[in-house]
C-alpha cells in the first residue's frame, strides 16, 4: 500500500509540482490551501507524513502542526517543513512544536523526494 | 497534469501575488508598522521565490532572495520601511513581472533584463548587512567538504556510521528505520549491529522513548555530507559519528573514545562490523592506552574532524574476520518488497479553491443561456396546451433555470477590489510625475461585479483617474490659498444600483469651468452659441469627439486618447457616464454599468407584431396612456404622471415600425391585440384591425384621429432619470440571453442587442439608458429655454 | 498444538507502531502475568517501526526477567522486513528459538 502523504502550501503552483514529484515517487498525495484545510483532512486516515509551508494565511504550519500533534491519530506524524533559511526564529517555534525536518526553498522536487524518503520510503 | 501545467498555474500565481505585493506596499507606506501587510509583503516575495525553485527559475530564484532577505531584515524590525524602500519594492514588483513574464513567453532573460535585475539587486544589498552577494543556500549535500580516504587508513572499503539516538526521536515522528532504508538507496549496508541494550523490560518501557542506537558498516561511492545527510532531521537529537573508509585507525579509537563507557562494547562492535580487525584493536587500543592520555574529550558534533591526530598507529591489515552476525542469511520477503513499487492511483487532490479556465465559464454562461430560451419556449408551448401538469412541470423547470443562471452569473462576478486597488500605484506614479501630493481614497472595494466588465473598465477607470488628477486638482498652492488642505484626493467608489453597478471617480479638485467648457465647444463647433444647456449637459460636452484640445493635452492623459474614447468604451459595455462637479469643490464622474453583460431579465413589449425587450431592472411602473392624458399630451411629447411631468417615447415612431399584415390581426379576436407572442399579465389595449391598419402611416395622426386607442406606457428609469417608452402591449418578464448586434448595425441607436424568443421571433433589446439621455436630454433643453425665456422676460 | 491451557496467545493486528506501542505493552506485561508462556501472532501487522522494534524487546526482555516465555510467530512481512534491517532476526525473527536472555 503506497503511503500517504499530506501537501499544506498556499501556493497552488506549489501543491501542484510537489504533488507531481510524490506521486511519481510512488506515494499518495492529498494536499491542502491552508493550516485550516489541512486540519480539516486530519480525519482519522493513515498519514505517513505530512509536508506544510510555513508561511500561510488563515492559519500557519507552525499553528497546524501543533494542533496535528495534539490528535492522537497524528501525534507521532513526521513533519517537513517547508521554510526559508532565514526563517530562524520560525524555525525555534516549530522545534518546539516537535519538527524536526526541514527543507529550505527554493528547492528541486528531486531534493524533497530526497528529503521524503530520509522519512517514508515508498 | 504536467510540469507545463504547472508552470502555467506558476505564472498565474506569481502574477496574482505580485498585485497583492504591489497593494500590500502602497497600503504599508500609511501604515509601516502594519505587521499583516509587511507579512503579505514578504510572504508573495516568499512564494514566488519557493516555486520559481521548483521550476528551476534560477534567475528568478536569485533576485527574488536578495528582495526576501531585505524583506526578511523588515519583518524582524532590523530595518523600518522607508518611501525609498518602498520605491524600490515597487521596482522589484515591476521587474518580477518582467521577469515572470520572459517565462510566460518561454524566453530567457535577455542582457538588458539580467542587467535590470543586477542593478535592482545591488540597490537592495544596500539594505542588507552584508553588501556582498548573499551567497544562496546550498542544496543539501554540496557544501560539505569531501573526505578523502587516508593513505595510511585501515584497510576497509567501508564506512563506519555510528548513531546513538535521544530519546525524543520517535515522539518527533522520526523513524530510525526509514533512515536505515534510505541508506540503502545509495548504498550497502554491509554489517548492522542495533544496540538494544538500553531497552528496558516492559514494566520499565516508556514506548515512546527511543533507546536505541546502531553501528554500521556502509558500503557506498557516495560522499560523507549524503551520508550525513540521511541522518540530517535527527542532528539535533542524536550523536553521530561519521568514519571515513580506510580512516587511520586513530580515528576509530576517537570514535571510541567519544563514548568512553562503552568502550570494549563498541570495539568489540567495530570488529563485529568488519570495520576494524581485532588486531587493529587491539593494538589501537593499547597505543591509546600508552600514549594519549586524556588526550581527546568527547565531542560535541557527529563528525569526524580530526586529522589533528600526530600518533601513527600501526598499520594493520585486515584480517578475515567471521562475524557472528554475518552467518546470518537475510530472508528476503518478496512481499514485503512488492509494496515499494506498488503505485496505487492517486486520489483526486482535494481542495476549497479550483481555478477554472474563463473560456469554458463563458461556454457554460452562453449554455445556459440557451437553455433559458429551451424553457422559455417550454413554457411557451405549455401555456398553449393549458395541461395543468404540464404547466406544473414547467413552472418548475424555469425556476430551477432561473436558479442555475443566477448561480453561474455569480460564479463570473468578481468583487472590484482589486481593480480599484491597482489604481494605488497610478495614483502615486502619476502625482509623483505631476509634482502634486495626491492620495487614494478607495470604498466598495467588496461590490462585485460581472468579470467582463471588470476587464474592460480599467482603461477607462485609467483615464478618468489620470484626467482628475491632471485637470481637476490644482497645485499645491493654489489648493492652500482656497484654503484646502495641501494634499489632493481622488476617490474610488463603486455601489449597487437598481441592476447597475456604479463607479464614481471624485476629486476635491477645482471642478470643471463651465464657462470654459461652453466657450470651447461654441469654438469647436459642437454646439452652437445660442443653445441653451444645463449644467450637466455643458459637462458631458467633454466627453464628445473633438472637444479633447491641444491645450489640455498632457503627457499624462492626453496620450492621443480624448474623453470620448472613455465614453464610447463605456457605451460599449452598455453602461454610460455623466459628471457632477461644482466649481471649487470637485468633481465627480459617475460610470454607470450593467452588472452583467450575458443575461438579463427583460420585460417584453410589443409595438404592432414587432417585440422589444426593456430590461427589468430598469422599469418602474407601466401605466396606461389614457384617452384624456393622451389628449392632453397631445403635441407634447410629455405626460403628467401623478403630478410629475414625464417625457415619453413613442417606439412606434422611433423605430418607424410598419403596421402588421392586416389578415394576422384580423384573424384574431375582437380586443385582443395579435401578435405571435405570449401576453401574460397583459393589461387591455384596444385597436381593431381598421384601426391598427389606419395608424400604420401616421402615428401620431393615428393617435388623433383615435383618441379611443389606449396605449401603455411603460416608465423606466435610469440614471435617476425617468422616461416613458409607449407601447402597443405588455407581455411580461422574460428572461433573456443578450446577443450582440453585428458590426453593420453598430451605429444603431436605441437598440443595444437582440434576442430570441422561445418561438424564435426575435426581439430587439432595448437601450434604455440611451433612450433616457435622449429624451431627458431634450425635456431638459426645453426647460432650459423655459427658464432662460422666462428670465429674459 | 496452539492448544495447550498455560499458553497464551496474543494477536497483534495492523500497526506495531508508535501509535500502538503504549497499548500493545500493557496487553503483553497483562499476558505475562497471566501465563507461563506467551505467543505472540505477528501474522497480521502491517506496519511496523523502531517503537514496535523496541517493544518485542522490551517484551523479551520482561519475560526473561519473569522467568517466563515470550515467543513470537507467525512473523509478517511487515516484521521480517525490519529485523532484516536491523539484523535481529537472530533475537525475535525465529519462531522456535526461544531465548531466556538477550
Amino acid at each position: 500500500m503506497a503511503k500517504t502523504i499530506l501537501v499544506v502550501d498556499d501556493s497552488s503552483s506549489m501543491r501542484q509540482v510537489v504533488g507531481m514529484a510524490l506521486k511519481g515517487g510512488g506515494y499518495d498525495v492529498i494536499d491542502a490551501c491552508d493550516g485550516k484545510d489541512a486540519l480539516a483532512k486530519l480525519d482519522g486516515r493513515k498519514l505517513h507524513l505530512i509536508i506544510s509551508d510555513v508561511n500561510m494565511p488563515n492559519m500557519d504550519g507552525i499553528a497546524f502542526v501543533k494542533a496535528a500533534k495534539l490528535l492522537p491519530a497524528y501525534k507521532f506524524t513526521p513533519v517537513i517543513m517547508l521554510t526559508t533559511e532565514a526563517g530562524e526564529t520560525k524555525k525555534k517555534e516549530g522545534q518546539d512544536a516537535g519538527v524536526r525536518a526541514w527543507v529550505v526553498k527554493p528547492f528541486q522536487p528531486a531534493q524533497l523526494l530526497l528529503a521524503v524518503s530520509k522519512l517514508v520510503l515508498a | 497534469m504536467d510540469m507545463d501545467d504547472a508552470l502555467q498555474t506558476f505564472i498565474v500565481e506569481a502574477r496574482e501575488l505580485l498585485e497583492q505585493m504591489e497593494e500590500a506596499l502602497l497600503r504599508v507606506e500609511q501604515m509601516p508598522d502594519d505587521v499583516e501587510t509587511i507579512n503579505a509583503i514578504f510572504r508573495a516575495a516568499h512564494t514566488i521565490k519557493g516555486s520559481a525553485g521548483l521550476f528551476g527559475l534560477d534567475h528568478v530564484v536569485k533576485f527574488t532572495h536578495v528582495a526576501e532577505s531585505v524583506l526578511d531584515r523588515v519583518r524582524s524590525n532590523q530595518l523600518r520601511i522607508t518611501s525609498e524602500l518602498v520605491v524600490i519594492f515597487l521596482g522589484v514588483c515591476d521587474h518580477l513581472g518582467v521577469l515572470i513574464s520572459r517565462v510566460a513567453a518561454g524566453a530567457e532573460p535577455d542582457e538588458q533584463t539580467r542587467q535590470a535585475s543586477e542593478q535592482l539587486a545591488s540597490q537592495l544589498r544596500v539594505y542588507l548587512d552584508a553588501p556582498a552577494p548573499v551567497a544562496e543556500p546550498a542544496p543539501s549535500g554540496s557544501a560539505a567538504p569531501l573526505e578523502t580516504p587516508a593513505a595510511d587508513g585501515a584497510d576497509t572499503d567501508n564506512w563506519h556510521i555510528s548513531l546513538r539516538l535521544g530519546p525524543d526521536v520517535l515522539r518527533n515522528g522520526m523513524d530510525p528505520l526509514s533512515m536505515l532504508r534510505y541508506l540503502n538507496t545509495f548504498g550497502q549496508i554491509v554489517q548492522i549491529v542495533t544496540l538494544v541494550d538500553a531497552v528496558p523490560a516492559l514494566s520499565e518501557l516508556d514506548p515512546e522513548t527511543c533507546y536505541l542506537g546502531f553501528e554500521i558498516s556502509f558500503h557506498t561511492s557516495a560522499d560523507k555530507a549524503t551520508i550525513e545527510g540521511a541522518f540530517e532531521f535527527v542532528r539535533d537529537d542524536a550523536r553521530i559519528r561519521i568514519v571515513p573508509p580506510r580512516s587511520r585507525v586513530s580515528e576509530y579509537l576517537k570514535l571510541i573514545d567519544d563514548l568512553p563507557q562503552e568502550e570494549l562494547l563498541l570495539g568489540e562492535i567495530l570488529v563485529r562490523c568488519g570495520t576494524l580487525t581485532q588486531a587493529e584493536l587491539d593494538s589501537a587500543l593499547r597505543e591509546q592506552r600508552g600514549e594519549q592520555g586524556g588526550e581527546t574529550g568527547s565531542e560535541a558534533g557527529g563528525k569526524s574532524d580530526g586529522k589533528s591526530d600526530g600518533s601513527e598507529p600501526p598499520r594493520a591489515m585486515l584480517g578475515e574476520v567471521l562475524v557472528e552476525q554475518q552467518l546470518v542469511q537475510p530472508r528476503v520477503v518478496g512481499a514485503a518488497l512488492d509494496k515499494q513499487k506498488q503505485v496505487k492511483e492517486h486520489k483526486a487532490a482535494e481542495s476549497g479553491l479550483i481555478r477554472v479556465n474563463a473560456d469554458k465559464l463563458d461556454e457554460h454562461i452562453n449554455l445556459i443561456g440557451e437553455l433559458i430560451i429551451a424553457s422559455a419556449g417550454a413554457s411557451l408551448i405549455a401555456q398553449q396546451t393549458a395541461i395543468p401538469e404540464l404547466l406544473e412541470a414547467v413552472a418548475t423547470l424555469s425556476r430551477l433555470v432561473e436558479e442555475v443562471r443566477d448561480s453561474a452569473l455569480t460564479l463570473r462576478m468578481v468583487q472590484i477590489g482589486a481593480t480599484f486597488n491597482r489604481f494605488q500605484r497610478v495614483v502615486r506614479d502619476v502625482s509623483a510625475d505631476l509634482g502634486k501630493d495626491i492620495r487614494l481614497e478607495i470604498s466598495g472595494a467588496e461590490t462585485d461585479l460581472d468579470k467582463t466588465v471588470v476587464e474592460k473598465i480599467g482603461d477607462p477607470l485609467t483615464h478618468l483617474v489620470r484626467n482628475s488628477m491632471d485637470h481637476g486638482i490644482e497645485p499645491a498652492a493654489v489648493r492652500l490659498a482656497c484654503g484646502k488642505p495641501a494634499h489632493g484626493t481622488v476617490r474610488l467608489n463603486a455601489y449597487h444600483d437598481s441592476g447597475s453597478i456604479v463607479i464614481e471617480v471624485a476629486d476635491d479638485g477645482g471642478g470643471l469651468k463651465r464657462e470654459r467648457i461652453l466657450a470651447k465647444a461654441i469654438e469647436r463647433g459642437l454646439i452652437k452659441g445660442e443653445q441653451q444647456l444645463s449644467d450637466q449637459e455643458i459637462y458631458n460636452l467633454i466627453f464628445e469627439p473633438g472637444f479633447s484640445t491641444v491645450d489640455q493635452v498632457s503627457n499624462l492623459s492626453g496620450r492621443g486618447v480624448g474623453m470620448d474614447v472613455v465614453r464610447r468604451n463605456i457605451s460599449a459595455l452598455r453602461g454610460s457616464v455623466d459628471i457632477d462637479s461644482c466649481e471649487g469643490v470637485g468633481t465627480t464622474m459617475r460610470i454607470r454599468l450593467p452588472l452583467t453583460l450575458a443575461i438579463i431579465d427583460g420585460f417584453l413589449v410589443g409595438v404592432c407584431a414587432s417585440s422589444f425587450v426593456v430590461p427589468l431592472d430598469m422599469v418602474v411602473e407601466c401605466v396606461e396612456l389614457s384617452e384624456q392624458e393622451a389628449r392632453d399630451s397631445h403635441g407634447r411629447d410629455h405626460l403628467n404622471l401623478r403630478g410629475e411631468v414625464l417625457p415619453f417615447i413613442r417606439l412606434r415612431q422611433l423605430f418607424d415600425v410598419s403596421e402588421t399584415p392586416v389578415e394576422v390581426l384580423a384573424a384574431e379576436s375582437d380586443d385582443e391585440r395579435g401578435g405571435h407572442l405570449p401576453r401574460y399579465g397583459q393589461s387591455s389595449t384596444l385597436l381593431t384591425a381598421e384601426g391598427a391598419a389606419a395608424l400604420a402611416g401616421d402615428p401620431e395622426l393615428a393617435f388623433l384621429l383615435h383618441p379611443v386607442q389606449r396605449e401603455n406606457v411603460v416608465v423606466v428609469q435610469y440614471a435617476g432619470r425617468r422616461a416613458g417608452l409607449v407601447v402597443d402591449h405588455l407581455m411580461g418578464e422574460f428572461q433573456t440571453v443578450i446577443r450582440p448586434l453585428g458590426e453593420v448595425f453598430n451605429g444603431l441607436e436605441g437598440i443595444s442587442g437582440f434576442t430570441i424568443l422561445g418561438n424564435g421571433n426575435v426581439a430587439l433589446i432595448l437601450d434604455v439608458p440611451g433612450l433616457v439621455r435622449r429624451v431627458a436630454g431634450s425635456e431638459s433643453r426645453r426647460n432650459a429655454r423655459a427658464v432662460s425665456f422666462v428670465s429674459a422676460e | 498444538m496452539n492448544s495447550e491451557d498455560h499458553v497464551m496467545h496474543i494477536e497483534i493486528k495492523g500497526e506495531l507502531s508508535i501509535y500502538t506501542v503504549a497499548a500493545l505493552r500493557q496487553q503483553l506485561i497483562d499476558a505475562l502475568e497471566a501465563a507461563t508462556e506467551v505467543e505472540v501472532d505477528l501474522s497480521e501487522v502491517g506496519e511496523m517501526d523502531s517503537a514496535g522494534m523496541q517493544l518485542m524487546v522490551a517484551a523479551k526482555r520482561e519475560a526473561a526477567l519473569r522467568d517466563k516465555t515470550l515467543r513470537f510467530s507467525g512473523h509478517s512481512p511487515a516484521v521480517f522486513d525490519v529485523l532484516e534491517l536491523c539484523k535481529l532476526s537472530g533475537h525475535l525473527g525465529d519462531p522456535l528459538l526461544i531465548r531466556s536472555k538477550i
